[in-house]
């Protein structure tokens, strides 16, 4: 076991490796000039031959004519700055925002919280209501729930989630006048304890009921065919046929084999929490990673951008780890062990 | 399973009742959860805050610039209503200015007595002439801060670390100050600062509260050298740092910062006490100003459901309309004005068929331009002749002229013929004679000057060059105005009629810059003069000054400085820079004709093709009063002279 982790994390760095000099290339393959677009602001104000000196001094400054392997190794951290120091990703410095003016770990602080705190409660809520309601639906396979729920969730499952966003905000916030129509807190309110987190909640129950109603469908879904599989297995009509009780059958028996096609991605919904909905949080103006992630890409921040894909593409590594050993913990004849 | 499901539905009902939820609140009302302050205005910006409050020094966020300008108030010179400059009275004594014999020119500033910051530390000319020391220091430049130092003597000096004060800059007693203005840009000599029509804001600046920037305890000096810092020195990361300071922020505005959260893009803004008030000597009543993020698909759900009380701008027809339903019910109000700016059809005037005047001329006549408009804009747009906003005074002052001697190309097949006629378009591609309505691309004969490396050119047998009437249009990808030129111009019978054709090519926007600005330090392809026909969109500041924007000199060129590549137009460029750098601060009347003579200019010559000038309207709740926005007086600007019911 520790011999196939190891081996696994001797490849998650050459995939590492292989994957940030791919995307550091590709986004230097995007039509652009940094220099020009930092002086663009301010052109108006600067007389011709201050532009130019500028415009020159930050070419330099940019590393801009060197080599693009050359300036990959300096923003890894595997050359030296041109100040003379090591200071890329493997030191920890993720950069600097060039549309925000900050190091992007301060960029990127408030977004996450905001991203992982709505995310938390989104796959919570998400999985209480699908797995329990995907068992129900297998065990009652072809009844009047059943099928209502099945059309409910391939009504859910084909509507784009701006459109559900949209007409619950329609419902909740401007007829009924339930919920806020945006935002992650009443403006100015100052709460501060509990009152602080109840007004929070108030403010994300519409994007939660959005969200949790967008991924009802598909998990259902998934959750009811797993089940429906298992309880067709042999050993659960033996189980059957040997009177062990019907709660027993279901959540020992099949709910353990139905979960091995389903671990993968719910483990991933877990995982999922640091990569923010760029639509939920755009349409109810959460201060997310998936709006941050867009931004900078409209504002021709790469640098921002590409450390934020860094950072996903090291959380899918290990994701991808955790998956394949949760197998292991689920399915005994795949354990590494053995 | 029935429980699970009671649970999380008491759960849900739970946390929206114990919020108020299923109150049903009217327009004006506040939404639930929002308590006490009944005086103050929710503006709903679409633009996200970045918490940059350092000076525009760094970046110029929209929203985060609208909080600076509520809290820093007290520059020497500003603008009032209509964009014209004045002497901040609330803060200055008077301006005065001085020729002296090296050319340069020296402006004296006094400073009122009594000004305070919002923690009740007075306010002197020291202040002031910090905010120089700050601005310029090499600790700035070295934090990544922007600031020209070329004008102001001595300045450039104390930002190349050469000396350590500067030495154009005065601290005659503790309420004067003198700033001395270079005539000619010390990197360059061919460049003049002096004299400008704007001078006057060479004088302008404003007081900086130095222990918010450094740690030391620093004051300042004027020992008979120049301005400069005792006490120890600036450092990068200090000046860096106090950008995001929030708490207890030190300011001298209209309003004071109470807290700016980026977690919920939120900035709490209430009344500075100390305020002596603005140009005017108006302070502010509204008690508490909060920004926050307006979400573009659902502001006006936003404002109508009171969790926002204004919308600055709106320009969509679909959202003026509903504001102007929203104010059917008497519970909101809208202000309109003119933009001031508009979208255009930009040419690049020195290659291929967009290098005629008579083509832009016909391209002008072959759109119908009020139709354009109109559609474009859902009513609520208007159309200009020329490069002017319609809310500046030198259009007011000359609008009798312009409207007398400004061609307005109105819509017409035949006047687009009868141009391309004139500039020689009659031939066919093989040299025979062209023949009107044949619905064939028109051909001209051109010099080897004129053909250039233009890709479309045909080489006659007998060595005679032609030019197709073939413009290659570069527009941005989902841009509705491109999508409507498509169909109104490029595809539209009319432009085949006149014998023109217009291949749309569309890409992305920064791929669309590359090509405007050709801009061959990104890929060498975009150096290749490819477009000769652009659709984009400008304002225009407050302070009119298109200096260098029509130069002709080769070098500016190659620095992107003339993006219609005007170059066989030196008056255009000659009027730009006269009408600033040729007129003495205080000759309006000067200024002004030459404004007219530059717009005239430009309308013959038509570098671009008006499209539209939106009307902006602004919708809030009816409780505000007096809140009266233009494209130039914006509304951090013009709050202070509203009132809440």
């Amino acid at each position: 076991m520790t011999k196939y982790v190891l081996k696994r994390l001797g490849y998650m760095v050459v995939v590492f490796f292989t994957v940030s000099f791919l995307m550091y290339c590709l986004y230097n393959l995007i039509p652009q000039d940094p220099a020009r677009l930092e002086l663009e602001g301010i052109k108006t104000s600067l007389k011709p031959a201050e532009y130019e000196a500028r415009y020159q001094a930050l070419r330099e400054e940019m590393g801009l004519d060197d080599p693009i392997v050359v300036r990959y190794a300096r923003w890894m951290g595997l050359a030296k700055d041109r100040k003379g120091n090591l200071n890329g990703i493997l030191e920890g410095y993720f950069g600097y925002s060039r549309y925000f003016k900050k190091d992007i770990v301060t960029v990127v602080k408030d977004p996450a919280v905001n991203t992982i705190f709505i995310n938390i409660f989104a796959t919570i809520l998400a999985l209480g209501i699908t797995i329990p309601l995907g068992i129900y639906c297998a065990v009652h396979k072809g009844g009047k729930f059943d099928n209502f729920t099945q059309v409910l969730t391939i009504v859910g499952y084909s509507i784009p989630t701006y459109i559900i966003a949209l007409l619950f905000i329609y419902v909740f916030a401007v007829i009924l006048r339930w919920f806020p129509v945006s935002g992650i807190g009443t403006p100015g309110a100052n709460y501060t304890g509990m009152k602080y987190y109840i007004d929070k909640l108030y403010y994300l129950c519409l994007p939660l009921m959005v969200m949790t109603f967008g991924s009802l469908g598909g998990m259902t879904r998934y959750v009811r065919a797993a089940m429906i599989d298992a309880l067709s297995m042999d050993h659960i009509k033996t189980a059957r046929a040997k009177g062990v009780h019907e709660k027993t059958v279901i959540y020992s028996h099949a709910w353990r084999n139905a979960l091995l096609p389903i671990i993968g991605i719910v483990i991933g919904w877990f995982l999922g929490i640091f990569s923010g909905s760029l639509i939920i949080e755009n349409t109810f103006g959460l201060n997310g990673m998936g709006s941050l992630y867009i931004k900078a890409l409209n504002n021709h921040d790469y640098d921002l951008a590409l450390a934020m894909q860094m950072f996903y593409t090291v959380v899918s590594l290990v994701g991808a780890l955790i998956t394949d050993l949760s197998y292991g913990f689920v399915d005994p004849r795949v354990r590494i062990d053995k | 399973m029935k429980k699970l499901f009671a649970l999380l539905l008491a759960l849900l009902l739970l946390v929206g009742c114990s919020n108020g939820g299923g109150s049903n609140n009217e327009g004006g009302e506040q939404p639930s959860g929002n308590e006490a302050v009944t005086n103050q205005i929710i503006y709903g910006s679409t633009t996200e805050l970045n918490g940059d409050l350092g000076n525009a020094w760094w970046g110029n966020n929209a929203s985060d610039a609208t909080v600076r300008e509520l809290i820093d108030d007290y520059s020497v010179i500003t603008t009032d209503q209509g964009g014209e400059l004045v002497e901040n009275q609330s803060v200055t004594t008077g301006v005065t200015s001085v020729e002296n014999e090296d050319g340069t020119k020296t402006f004296t500033v006094g400073i009122k007595d009594g000004l305070k910051y919002n923690n009740g530390e007075p306010i002197t000319a020291a202040d002031y002439v910090a905010y120089a020391l700050v601005a310029y220091s090499p600790a700035l430049k070295e934090a990544g801060g922007k600031v020209t130092a070329n004008s102001v003597k001595g300045a450039l000096e104390y930002q190349n670390g050469e000396v350590n004060y500067i030495s154009g800059i005065r601290l005659l007693d503790d309420h004067t100050y003198s700033i001395t203005i270079n005539k000619d840009d010390p990197t360059d000599p061919d460049t003049h600062f002096l004299p400008y029509y704007f001078d006057a804001t060479y004088a302008s600046l404003s007081p900086l509260y130095l222990p918010m920037y450094a740690s030391a305890a620093l004051t300042v000096k004027d020992d008979g050298e120049g301005v400069y810092l005792d006490g120890g020195s600036l450092v990068a990361s200090e000046l860096d740092a106090s950008r995001t300071i929030y708490e207890g922020r030190v300011s001298a505005g209209p309003y004071q910062l109470e807290s700016l959260d980026l977690g919920s893009l939120t900035a709490t803004l209430t009344i500075n006490p100390n305020y002596a008030g603005n140009f005017e000597g108006q302070k502010p009543s509204v008690e508490k100003i909060l920004i926050v993020k307006a979400v573009q698909e659902t502001m006006m759900d936003q404002l109508e459901t009171g969790a926002i009380d204004f919308l600055s701008a709106l320009t969509d027809g679909s959202e003026v309309q509903r504001a102007l339903d929203m104010e059917d019910t008497g519970n909101f109000k809208t202000v309109h004005y003119e933009r001031n700016g508009y979208g255009a059809i930009f040419f690049q005037c020195d290659f291929g068929p967009t290098q005629f005047p008579e083509v832009r001329h016909a391209v002008a006549y072959l759109l119908d331009r009020n139709e354009f408009a109109n559609t474009f804009c859902q009513g609520f747009g208007s159309v200009v002749d020329g490069p002017y906003g319609l809310a500046m005074w030198m259009y007011k002052d000359s609008k009798d002229t312009l409207a007398s001697t400004l061609n307005s190309y109105t819509y017409s097949v035949e006047s687009a013929v009868e141009e391309l006629k004139a500039g020689g378009w009659t031939l066919n591609a093989d040299g025979t004679d062209y023949v009107d309505g044949s619905g064939l691309v028109r051909y001209k004969e051109v010099t080897p000057e004129e053909a250039g490396d233009y890709a479309y050119n045909v080489t006659l047998a007998d060595g005679r060059v032609l030019m197709p009437l073939h413009i290659e249009w570069s527009s941005s990808e989902g841009n509705s105005v491109s999508e409507l030129l498509a169909v109104m111009l490029a595809n539209g019978d009319q432009t085949k009629e006149a014998g023109m054709e217009i291949n749309q090519n569309i890409m992305s926007f920064a791929d669309l810059l590359n090509y405007y600005y050709r801009d061959s330090s990104v890929d060498p392809k975009y150096g290749v003069k490819t477009y000769g026909m652009y659709n984009l969109a400008t304002n225009f500041t407050a302070l009119y000054d298109q200096s260098y924007s029509y130069t002709v000199d080769p070098e500016l060129l190659a620095m992107g400085y003339n993006t219609f590549f005007s170059v066989d137009n030196p008056l255009l460029d000659q009027l730009s820079m006269d009408m600033v750098y040729g007129v003495e601060a205080g000759d309006d009347k000067a200024y002004l004709d030459t404004w007219v003579a530059f717009i005239q200019e430009w309308n013959r010559y038509l570098p671009a093709v008006p499209l539209y000038s939106n009307v902006y309207y602004d919708a809030m709740n009816a409780k505000i009063n007096n809140l009266e926005c233009n494209s130039l007086f914006d509304f951090q600007k013009a709050v202070v002279y509203a009132t809440v019911d």
